[in-house]
């Protein structure tokens, strides 16, 4: 009966393999959402082949960056509506299951399954967008990061409402106001030069303003990739670290 | 391993909100759960019953007091109590895109338990909890009960040493609340300790070693199913159908609740002769049954609220 009682010292992330095989499990079933998370995606992409075909490598490269950071959404309405509906912080909170685990398990299982429209979209841009080995790298790093960024603070964010709803406002502002209306789809030189810098520190601005570099479709100062780049990596490392010991800190009501 | 699976001493809470006064959920409650007991909380709703087993289940902070779990401090070191428990939260819900089975098993893996035993337990409490035919249905299928026994079956199966059940057999029907209530007496003899809260009084009296009455926060009582109905004076009732005007009489036999026309004695088993012969005397027609814990209950939450 006891023989399963680990008192071991707990290990960070103890539990995290298998509640992202749950939330894989989870997301999985949701093939309609699946299918359907990159409408707005392909309209903006449709869009610009219509108005500026000119852009689309921008736009491609866009729609990878945005479709990283919309992830950070899911994150946020699934460990909402875990919480708020079904209680699940209860059942795995009092477990040895750690509560970053908990947090990153849910981003990985997400990613796991809506990762696959994205490498869609990624497959597509191969027509468009002539990759060399380091802008691939580059595209794929700076995603990452603003998965991570945008993971961890749908997290956060999610464990501030008292109920679903009030959450749908919140997140479409969020999500539309710094993924399209700031320079993501478009170019940064587009964009109003005295927000620029705004845009530089802005996680999935910066991602893209850094690929748009690489891409030769912007010239960008030496400190505005410093800007960009440390930004970026500063955000995302303080939103992980910060969401990790937020986890721990909310498994437990004050 | 402890003797003593739970042991809270003084525990208060209380909940502090902008713009409302604060609000003392708990006020200073002790109680002691030996391992291997089942033991239940009885209260009204916002008695504290759930804020005790959300302290306890290290998912909320008491304001003083302290908490041990197995020996364990509870609130210090939550990470160390953790092991032993699992918890079935009150409302809780399975994920409806799991199937009971994907549930079962991907909550004992992530607890740590392997992968052999986690089949083997997964399989067992799907038995038990009647779950076999739905057992590879999504739970957004199922129907209530079935998504409750889901719950109840992921709980039991981790056959943690300490198990928190915050009202488990809600939504299910008569045949399914037999059923979680056996395997959870099956529990226990296998050593594990249940906590739970219920508002079935029945299934307080048939499943707990010990019952805990909780009013405003603090423990009003605690003892046996059978003691807390003894502290009514009397194990039977009789219940008079038209008692008006007998009350005086009437309170010699015992204590009396007057409803309407009805009066109700609790009387003891060695008066109850006495007191039919005086019905009959007056051509009143009575009516003999047990105590029941409701009574008990009753009696000592009433009683409370009056004296406030």
């Amino acid at each position: 009966m006891t023989s399963d009682v680990v008192l071991s010292p707990s290990r960070p992330f103890r539990g995290l393999r298998w509640f992202v095989f749950t939330e894989l499990l989870v997301q999985g079933h949701e093939t309609l959402a699946m299918a359907t998370s990159m409408v707005v995606q392909g309209v903006l992409l449709v869009f610009v082949w219509i108005l500026n075909p000119g852009l689309l490598p921008v736009a491609f490269v866009g729609a990878i960056v945005f479709s990283m950071f919309t992830m950070g959404n899911r994150v946020l309405n699934e460990a909402a509506y875990l919480r708020i509906d079904h209680r699940s912080n209860d059942l795995y909170f009092a477990s040895p299951l750690q509560p970053e685990a908990y947090f990153l398990g849910m981003a990985l299982g997400i990613l796991l399954v809506y990762i696959w429209p994205v490498v869609a979209i990624a497959a597509v841009s191969l027509w468009v967008v002539a990759y060399t080995p380091s802008l691939a790298l580059l595209l794929f790093a700076v995603s990452a990061g603003v998965w991570l960024f945008s993971a961890s603070v749908g997290y956060i964010f999610s464990t501030f409402f008292r109920e679903n709803r009030a959450i749908w406002a919140y997140s479409s502002l969020f999500f539309n106001l710094f993924g399209v209306l700031f320079p993501v789809f478009y170019p940064l030189t587009l964009f109003p030069p005295a927000l620029q810098p705004i845009a530089l520190v802005l996680p999935p601005s910066a991602a893209a303003a850094l690929v748009q570099s690489a891409l030769g479709t912007i010239a960008l100062s030496t400190n505005g990739v410093w800007l960009a780049s440390g930004s970026l990596a500063v955000e995302v490392m303080a939103c992980f670290v910060g969401a990790a010991l937020w986890a721990r800190r909310t498994a437990r009501e004050p | 391993m402890s003797e003593e699976a739970l042991r809270s001493v003084d525990l208060r809470k209380t909940y502090h909100s902008r713009g409302t006064p604060p609000v003392e959920a708990l006020r200073g409650v002790s109680i002691e759960v030996r391992r291997g007991e089942r033991v239940s909380l009885l209260g009204r709703n916002g008695a504290g019953k759930t804020t005790f087993l959300k302290i306890a289940s290290t998912l909320l902070r008491p304001t003083s007091g302290t908490i041990e779990i197995f020996g364990e401090d509870a609130d210090r070191h939550p990470e160390r109590a953790r092991p032993y428990i699992a918890v079935v939260p009150q409302e809780g819900k399975p994920f409806f895109h799991l199937t009971p089975r994907e549930q079962i098993y991907t909550y004992l893996r992530a607890r740590g338990i392997g992968r052999e035993t986690a089949k083997s337990r997964c399989e067992a409490a799907i038995a038990q909890m009647g779950l076999e035919s739905v057992a590879d249905r999504l739970s957004i299928t199922l129907s209530g009960g079935q998504r409750q026994r889901t719950m109840v079956a992921t709980v039991i199966a981790t056959e943690a040493p300490l198990l928190f059940l915050d009202e488990p057999s809600i939504g299910m029907d008569p045949f399914a609340r037999r059923g979680v209530w056996d395997s959870l007496k099956g529990l226990t003899r296998k050593g594990s300790t249940l906590l739970l809260t219920t508002h079935y009084l029945d299934e307080a009296e048939v499943l707990s070693d010990r019952l805990y009455i909780i009013e405003g926060g603090r423990v009003l009582t605690a003892g046996t199913a059978d003691e807390l109905k003894r502290s009514l004076g009397g194990t039977l009732k009789v219940t008079i159908a038209d008692g008006r005007g007998l009350e005086e009489t009437l309170r010699s036999f015992g204590e009396c609740v007057a409803d309407g026309g009805a009066v109700t004695v609790i009387v003891d088993p060695s008066r109850l002769r006495e007191l039919l012969d005086f019905a009959v005397a007056h051509e009143k027609a009575a009516t003999v049954g047990p105590v029941t814990l409701e009574e008990a209950f009753l009696r000592s939450v009433g009683r409370s609220i009056n004296d406030e």
